[in-house]
């Protein structure tokens, strides 16, 4: 527990001192005020120069008492239209899975550029929602209308 | 590539080493440095190095010492003890010869590093590697290691040397420590060359004892540089060191106060700045107290004030942030001193920490220090936010203090996130910009902090810092304030505690100001006095008397290009939660709604959200009839855009790109090709269809109703009025699928508006009855475009079906289940369509979940049979998605019973019967290697499930076990009869999927335990 509490803290440190342009990421507060280190509500932008452009994509990271042992859930809110992430908005990325690729050594700042790759970059693999996963597979031009309304309704400020 | 022969003598070898630092062809360069490399390699490398080392050119020469490098790491064994230590004699004679006849640094800083390269090969010849090279710059030639043990003792030996020799001393204590720290310490190959590095601390510590007492201020290049550079790296590696810290940091430790002194000479005050940073920021613990009260004094002194003041006041892009970075690094390190210690000098620091905030110019254009600076000030407030709701037994004699501080911060942040005049923001770039609004957004962070600790004061303080600067007509304030009280919207929006002070803000000049579409107020105090509307919005709704003040303004602002989207979507937010204020105002917003569409094409989206609001009003109605005559006015706008697209997809020659309804399907609004009827028809439907399906979201009942729980009453009566509606609306839907029947985008927003009902309790427009919309599902065959999301449509139909009166639930779903097989067996390939696919066989799950009976009489019985083979098959397939809903289908399956229909009780036991052997069957295939890792976990379901519900899974399963479609041959028959044993013997514990997956594992192999 105490393990976890000193890696946020010192997450949050260096996100601070060192974020890529566009995204945010911030503990939540409880109704005092008060950070909880354990739930951050970040904002992920899409890349330029992809169909995701202009869009800034919501998403909380809730951290397991185990972390860094356990890589922590990462959950579009609202639910996001994209191959890899579940109808429940839960991403679905290879880091993020503890039997998989997930290192205590990666970073938030690591996480938040991988969903954002991913954003463009869908592992067809992995698919997490059918809606997203076969129009991606079967109409890219859809597809690709789709994302763009996404991108519209969640546009960047 | 053809390749160059070896050459034959030693000036040849000279001639390609000149030939590849010449300029030449990349190719011929190529091939050089192949033949050259091939050399290297060659037994005769180390002869070639010291042959080259004795050359006149210094190319050559450092050719030499990085074939040395390359022969070190790669034949090191090659080499006898006494070889080896002939050869460190040699390395350093030849670096003493370099530095005796002036060769240029490069060469004798590589060889420096053949010298680390050496250390980390033999450092059990050479433990004391800067101890025996000291000696021998002090004799001035190569000397045998052996014969350390009678040299003076290091620190003498020091003393004695030239300032060149200093310096190459220091060179190599520098990358000795930068190259083996870039190895694995935990290695146990260099675990032992790390011991024997850190022994020599206390020698590199005499090398920069004496560069360190070295006369300031003098001209030229200073020792003291590099010995800075060299102590920064001991001190970056002493951090990473785990154990035996002692031995390095003890005399590390000693030589903090002379590095301190370095800052008195100018030239080195960068250099030294950096380290103090570097340390403060990283390895705090690495300073004791008296180096701490040093600092403290250091900048409280006059020489601190000047380069204060010019961190302030200087220009960063040339001068540099060193000093503020260096006292922020301080305050960090300090921060919990610092808050709590109320004597003058701390309490100076930090107000020179807080003018930090207010350097000279334009956050991060100008002004670099500020974003740090706030980083710090964050920190500090959440230091104190956790002392003061900690230690409730504590004096906090601190907190007055703090709070000074607290109070001059939030003003510098006020004056420092105001915008720049329009032409200064035009120049910035890019970059420029993200990083100020980026740090606006840092401030806002900061400032919910400083409320937790400071409520009532904080929202006083911009309260009255908007009403004077609106008053002396200061836009950038009046916008900074706006944000900054906008900031804290989340904090204190749902408390009235706050209304007073907020209702000095949102008062008649407030709306006047902003609604000054003409006048000298900019865009962006609009722009943020709009989204202050929107924030505060549960203000609003505790006084309605401004709510359609702020509606107006916002109603105004959703043509402009820029306030559009914003304005359209706190319009939204506020009719969605003040509908029961504004149920009166319906009529007037739809009429404003008209006249704005009537001479403008609004955007798409801003149109949506206009129409949502407006629908969430009408929503609010209590009048029944009311209510229904607004919503038809709504209503009828839209189905006769609706009509439009069809007359207009009917007859192409409508099509008049100056009328303002067949405009609404031009997108994008300006194309460079004139449109089709077609593209045009089908973009009015969709855009109208849109906005029916926002209609439908408006409509949304957000009232809790009492849920009933006895659903054996019959369905609620509705009036002639509402069953009316409900039919157009049908109608209406059949009639735009049947014209644009090639569209999966119509089909998708059909599903929306369809969805929009099911979830409601109350009866309304969009609440279709049960048999409607069965009937349009039984409509639809395979050719209709996105069944897949149609068919999960249906599934969350058959939910809220679920949630109604039981009596009519059979029939609909007997009705449905033909229907979805029948696709089902339309596809040629169960994996031709995912969608379709794993939402079918989730309906039927969700059908035999709780109607088994409705499933087993399904005629004619084949259907049932094929459904059966079907998701078999699709259980052995390769599509994860579809996959897992076959397996929680057959989870249910296994597990399925009718204790009280003894009837529908056999025929599910005569099923299981025969379809025991060959779900085992599958399953075995999938776990005998078949399935892919990720998926193990939800293919063991179905299996837990047969071996804890069937008494013959045991039989089942071992006959798959040693069916011949057995997918692996790496298990034997023991493995397999001890794997069976294993599961039976679990029965469905949790345990099994442990189990299953070490099996998965042996039946692939060892080579495959990392694929998945």
């Amino acid at each position: 527990m105490a393990l976890c509490q000193n890696r946020l803290h010192e997450e949050r440190k260096q996100w601070r001192k060192d974020h890529p342009f566009g995204f945010f990421a911030r503990p939540q507060k409880n109704s005092q005020g008060v950070l909880d280190l354990k739930v951050w509500e970040c904002g992920i932008p899409g890349k330029e120069k992809t169909i995701w452009e202009g869009g800034l994509f919501r998403m909380t990271i809730t951290f397991p008492d185990e972390y860094p042992t356990k890589p922590p859930k990462c959950k579009f809110v609202p639910p996001l239209f994209h191959p890899n992430v579940y109808p429940s908005g839960t991403v679905c990325l290879s880091i993020l899975n503890e039997e998989e690729a997930w290192k205590p050594a990666i970073t938030v700042k690591q996480i938040l550029l991988g969903v954002q790759d991913l954003l463009n970059d869908p592992n067809p693999d992995s698919p997490a929602q059918a809606e997203a996963y076969n129009l991606f597979k079967k109409d890219r031009a859809e597809y690709d209308r789709r994302v763009k309304r996404t991108v519209r309704e969640n546009a960047a400020p | 590539m053809e390749q160059l022969p070896l050459p034959s003598s030693l000036a040849e070898v000279e001639a390609l080493i000149r030939a590849l630092y010449s300029r030449n062809p990349p190719e011929t360069i190529s091939k050089i440095q192949e033949v050259l490399q091939r050399l290297q390699k060659s037994p005769q490398g180390w002869q070639l190095a010291s042959s080259l080392i004795a050359s006149r050119d210094e190319n050559v020469r450092f050719y030499a010492a990085l074939t040395l490098i390359v022969k070190l790491n790669r034949d090191s064994t090659e080499l006898s003890e006494d070889d080896a230590k002939g050869l460190i004699e040699n390395i350093v004679g030849w670096i003493l010869q370099s530095l005796a006849d002036g060769t240029s640094a490069f060469v004798t800083k590589k060889l420096s590093s053949a010298l680390v390269t050496y250390f980390i090969h033999f450092s059990h010849l050479w433990p004391n590697c800067v101890r025996h090279y000291v000696h021998c710059l002090d004799l001035g030639r190569g000397v045998s290691i052996d014969g350390l043990d009678d040299a003076l003792p290091t620190s003498e030996l020091v003393a004695k040397l030239s300032p060149q020799q200093l310096k190459a001393a220091i060179w190599f204590a520098t990358s000795l420590v930068e190259e083996v720290g870039k190895t694995d310490m935990n290695s146990p190959k260099f675990a032992i060359v790390h011991d024997r590095l850190v022994k020599n601390a206390s020698d590199v510590a005499y090398l920069l004892a004496r560069s360190f007492s070295q006369p300031l201020n003098t001209p030229g290049p200073k020792i003291q540089d590099d010995a800075l550079n060299c102590f920064q790296a001991w001190i970056l590696y002493a951090q990473r060191v785990p154990s035996n810290t002692e031995v390095l940091i003890t005399p590390l430790r000693e030589l903090v106060d002379p590095a301190v002194n370095c800052f008195a000479d100018q030239e080195l005050f960068q250099p030294t700045a950096e380290l103090f940073s570097d340390v403060l920021y990283n390895y705090s613990s690495f300073l004791t107290e008296s180096h701490y009260g040093a600092l403290a004094a250091l900048f409280d002194s006059p020489w601190a004030a000047e380069y204060y003041n010019r961190t302030i006041h200087g220009n960063h892009e040339e001068e540099g942030i060193s000093f503020g970075l260096l006292m922020l690094a301080y305050g960090d390190a300090k921060v919990q001193d610092l808050m709590t210690s109320p004597d003058d000098r701390s309490q100076r620091f930090l107000e020179k920490l807080s003018g930090l905030l207010a350097a000279d110019g334009y956050v991060v254009s100008d002004d670099a220090i500020f974003v740090p600076a706030l980083e710090f000030w964050s920190t500090f407030v959440e230091t104190m936010i956790d002392n003061t709701f900690s230690d409730e037994e504590e004096t906090k004699s601190w907190k007055p203090y703090a709070d000074q501080h607290l109070k001059a911060i939030v003003m510098n942040c006020w004056r420092k996130i105001q915008f720049p005049p329009a032409e200064t923001f035009a120049e910035w770039d890019s970059s420029e910009r993200v990083g100020f609004s980026d740090a606006r957004k840092d401030v806002a962070d900061m400032l919910q902090s400083v409320f937790t600790l400071n409520a009532s004061s904080l929202v006083s303080f911009f309260a009255d810092l908007f009403l004077q600067s609106v008053a002396a007509q200061a836009w950038a304030e009046v916008e900074a304030s706006a944000f900054c009280l906008g900031s804290l919207s989340d904090c204190l929006s749902d408390n009235p505690k706050y209304d007073l002070e907020l209702s000095k803000v949102f008062d008649l000049s407030f709306f006047e100001l902003l609604g000054e579409v003409h006048g000298s107020v900019p865009l962006r105090l609009r722009q943020t006095g709009l989204s202050l509307i929107e924030r505060y919005c549960e203000y609003f709704e505790r006084h309605a008397e401004y709510l359609p003040h702020a509606l107006n303004l916002l109603f105004a602002a959703v043509g402009d290009p820029v306030l559009g989207s914003p304005s359209a979507r706190s319009i939204s937010t506020l009719c969605s939660s003040c509908r029961s204020i504004l149920t009166g105002e319906a009529g007037a917003f739809l009429r404003h709604y008209q006249v704005i569409r009537n001479s403008q094409v609004l955007d798409s989206l801003v149109e949506e959200r206009i129409i949502l609001a407006i629908a969430s009003i009408i929503q609010a109605i209590p009048d029944e009839n009311q209510r229904l005559e607004t919503f038809n006015d709504l209503y009828i706008l839209l189905k006769n855009d609706l009509d439009l697209a069809v007359r207009l997809k009917a007859q192409p020659g409508l099509l008049n790109l100056s009328d303002p309804n067949i405009l609404r399907g031009v997108d994008p609004p300006n194309p460079q090709v004139r449109p089709s009827a077609d593209e045009v028809s089908l973009q009015i439907a969709l855009r109208s269809l849109r906005c029916l399906a926002n209609v439908g979201r408006g409509m949304q009942d957000v009232k809790e109703h009492p849920v009933d729980l006895d659903h054996d009453l019959p369905p609620k009566q509705i009036g002639a009025k509402l069953a009316s509606i409900q039919a157009d609306i049908m109608g209406v839907i059949i009639e735009i699928q049947r014209n644009f029947s090639t569209s999966g985008e119509v089909i998708e927003i059909i599903c929306n508006i369809l969805r929009a009902g099911f979830s409601e309790t109350e009866p309304g427009p969009f609440v279709l009855p049960p048999d409607v919309v069965t009937d349009y599902f039984l409509r639809q065959t395979f050719e209709t475009p996105r069944l897949g999301t149609l068919l999960s449509t249906v599934c969350s139909f058959v939910g809220s079906l679920y949630s109604g009166p039981k009596l009519i639930v059979p029939n609909h779903l007997a009705r449905l289940l033909p229907w979805v097989i029948s696709i089902l067996k339309a596809l040629p390939e169960p994996e031709d369509d995912t969608e379709i696919c794993q939402n079918g066989i989730g309906l039927v799950e969700k059908v035999m979940a709780r109607y088994p009976e409705v499933l087993f009489q399904l005629q004619p019985s084949q259907m049932l049979e094929f459904f059966f083979m079907f998701s078999l098959k699709v259980l052995n397939g390769k599509e994860p998605l579809p996959k897992s809903a076959a397996a929680e289908f057959w989870s249910s399956f296994i597990t399925l019973k009718s204790d009280d229909n003894p009837s529908l009780q056999a025929t599910i036991s005569g099923a299981m019967d025969h379809l025991g052997p060959l779900i085992a069957l599958t399953l075995v295939q999938n776990i005998g290697g078949n399935a892919a890792r990720s998926e193990i976990d939800r293919l063991t379901e179905p299996l837990k499930k047969l071996t804890s519900n069937q008494p013959r899974a045991q039989a089942w399963l071992q006959q798959a076990l040693f069916h011949e479609s057995f997918p692996s041959t790496q298990v034997t028959a023991e493995d397999k009869m001890l794997f069976l044993k294993k599961i039976v013997g679990l029965r469905g514990a949790r345990t099994t999927n442990q189990v299953v997956r070490e099996f998965w594992l042996s039946c692939r192999g060892s080579n495959f335990a990392y694929v998945s």
